[in-house]
């Protein structure tokens, strides 16, 4: 990482932090179950993050919502953050990271 | 993501009662079985036996179906519960009821006592009633589950107003029929109405969520839906109106092909999963469907009308009773508990830290080694209870009960550990 400057590092700082929010009943970050669609930074736009849920039509979404939104804000607090939910394309299997397959069992 | 908790979601202090109640009554039940193992030889009309099967299929099958449901009707239904207030109130007047009832039927007291137990559980279900469907007409997404659970609640409002019936017939003798003909739909209506109907409503959702299973048959939901409330209706009318048995294998027919498209969809959600790896709580609940086709067998083959010789018939019986209330439901509690009640203990005392703090996860509430010897020593006991019933020696049905009465030992310390949890971070 020491090798990214500037907007890249920060990107790749917010692909971190993103990585310590888990999915509680299965134990697994969502960036690993393929949760995180999109990750955006500029200095003008601030953070901009699209995640997804594995139901359409979760209630979960609030919490989840929270907890990126708190580790963020924990990590980058004088930074603008737009978090969306989206639900196109929907999550599917093929999103889960190879890390994720192995901790979900999946064989591939 | 698993939905188990919103800001829709009711307090704590409207679910957690029904986990301890339910997991109290459970552990009373299996010492019950042990005290009157003679009991499970001979007519399944006994009053320790009837005692037992009130307090399995109420004091611990409905008791934490009606918490979990709380819990888990905004999730499904998509909109908050109705009234908390009236859930509470539900919750005091279902388990005064419970415990009057048991105790009357323990005792064979069957005048004043068992008519207040009696009216207590009926007012308790028609109180969940209205919460129920006062709660499903807010809810914006109306589907096949919906239909199930308001259904089901229907249908044990209906079992409980008979029971009431039947417990004022016995000291004003008002039924025109057989009080065992009234006790067979009775029964009918909770095990397929009630039980069968919730669980088929509820697991149909849950059970994907939990294994990331996704694209799956509706259709076969849709169809159990009808074919077990039509086989249902028509076994409970045929049996009081024609008191016939000729149409009876329909009827289990009907309601059989019901129950195994609704497994047909669970195998179609268990081999689409995406999450391999289950868990002891998925295990304990794919068990149960498998303890499903006991009933299954039995129900049809009873529905023929068998030649059995009395004696083997009505120990036929008790093993039907006792594979559905010790076997499936039980099974699919002791499992769903570790799915529910460690996130719902969670939530109220990790969510508002979880992405700030490293937290333990509602898996670190409760003792997996504890939960595994509990499915070990449960796989046991049942075969051996079931065996014991089915041979009639009362020597298997103790070793049996001792067993199980062991499993609710540890189901009940791991329901201690989860509820008394006190705070405290991953390190």
């Amino acid at each position: 990482m020491e090798n990214y400057i500037g907007e890249d590092k920060i990107t790749i700082q917010i692909y971190d932090t993103l990585k310590t929010v888990l999915d509680p009943e299965i134990g697994i970050n969502i960036v690993d179950l393929g949760l995180v669609y999109k990750i955006d930074y500029s200095e003008d736009k601030g953070i901009q993050i699209d995640v997804t849920l594995s139901t359409k039509g979760c209630p979960m979404a609030d919490i989840i919502m929270n907890d990126i939104q708190a580790a963020l804000q924990e990590k980058f607090p004088d930074k603008k953050l737009d978090i969306q939910l989206v639900w196109e394309p929907a999550w599917s299997s093929d999103l889960v990271t190879p890390a994720g397959k192995i901790a979900l069992g999946m064989t591939y | 993501m698993l939905g188990l908790k919103t800001q829709k979601s009711p307090s704590p202090s409207v679910v957690i009662p029904h986990y301890i109640s339910g997991a109290v009554f459970f552990i009373v039940l299996c010492f019950l079985i042990l005290l009157s193992s003679d009991a499970f030889i001979g007519h399944y009309f006994h009053p320790k036996l009837l005692a037992i099967t009130h307090l399995a299929a109420l004091g611990w099958g409905t008791m934490i179906i009606l918490g979990a449901l709380y819990q888990l009707l905004p999730v499904l239904l998509e909109t908050p519960l109705y009234s908390e207030n009236l859930a509470k109130i539900t919750f005091l007047a279902f388990t005064a009821g419970v415990i009057c009832l048991a105790w009357s039927f323990w005792n064979f007291y069957v005048g004043i006592p068992i008519q207040i137990a009696s009216i207590l559980l009926l007012t308790s279900f028609i109180m969940f009633f209205i919460n129920i469907i006062f709660t499903a007409r807010k809810s914006p997404n109306w589907k096949i589950d919906t239909d199930f659970i308001v259904t089901s609640s229907l249908w044990l409002l209906l079992t409980g107003l008979l029971g009431t019936l039947m417990a004022f017939n016995f000291s004003y003798p008002f039924l025109n029929k057989s009080h065992l003909l009234f006790l067979k739909i009775h029964a009918h209506m909770g095990i397929a109405g009630w039980f069968i109907m919730l669980i088929m409503g509820v697991g149909s959702k849950l059970i994907p969520m939990f294994l990331l299973s996704h694209n799956l048959n509706t259709k076969k939901l849709n169809c159990a839906y009808y074919l077990v409330n039509i086989g249902l209706t028509g076994l409970s009318l045929d049996l009081y109106i024609r008191e016939e048995k000729a149409l009876l294998p329909l009827y289990a027919l009907l309601i059989t092909t019901g129950i195994i498209l609704f497994l047909s969809f669970l195998r179609e959600a268990y081999k689409k999963r995406v999450r391999k790896q289950l868990d002891i709580g998925l295990k304990h609940s794919f068990t149960a469907f498998m303890f499903l086709f006991i009933p299954i067998i039995i129900g049809i083959i009873i529905s023929f009308n068998p030649s059995f010789n009395d004696v083997f018939l009505l120990q036929v019986y008790l093993v039907y009773g006792t594979s559905v209330f010790l076997g499936f439901i039980s099974s699919l509690i002791l499992g769903q508990t570790f799915k529910t009640l460690p996130f719902i203990v969670w939530v109220n005392k990790y969510s508002k830290y979880a992405g700030r703090k490293k937290t333990l996860l509602p898996k670190d509430l409760y003792s997996q080694k504890l939960v595994n010897l509990q499915y070990a020593v449960y796989l046991t006991a049942l075969p051996v209870l079931i065996a014991g019933i089915l041979l009639s020696i009362t020597m298997i049905i103790q070793t049996g009960a001792v067993l199980l009465l062991a499993a609710a030992v540890l189901y009940n310390i791991n329901i201690l550990k989860i509820v008394l949890h006190t705070f405290k971070t991953e390190n």
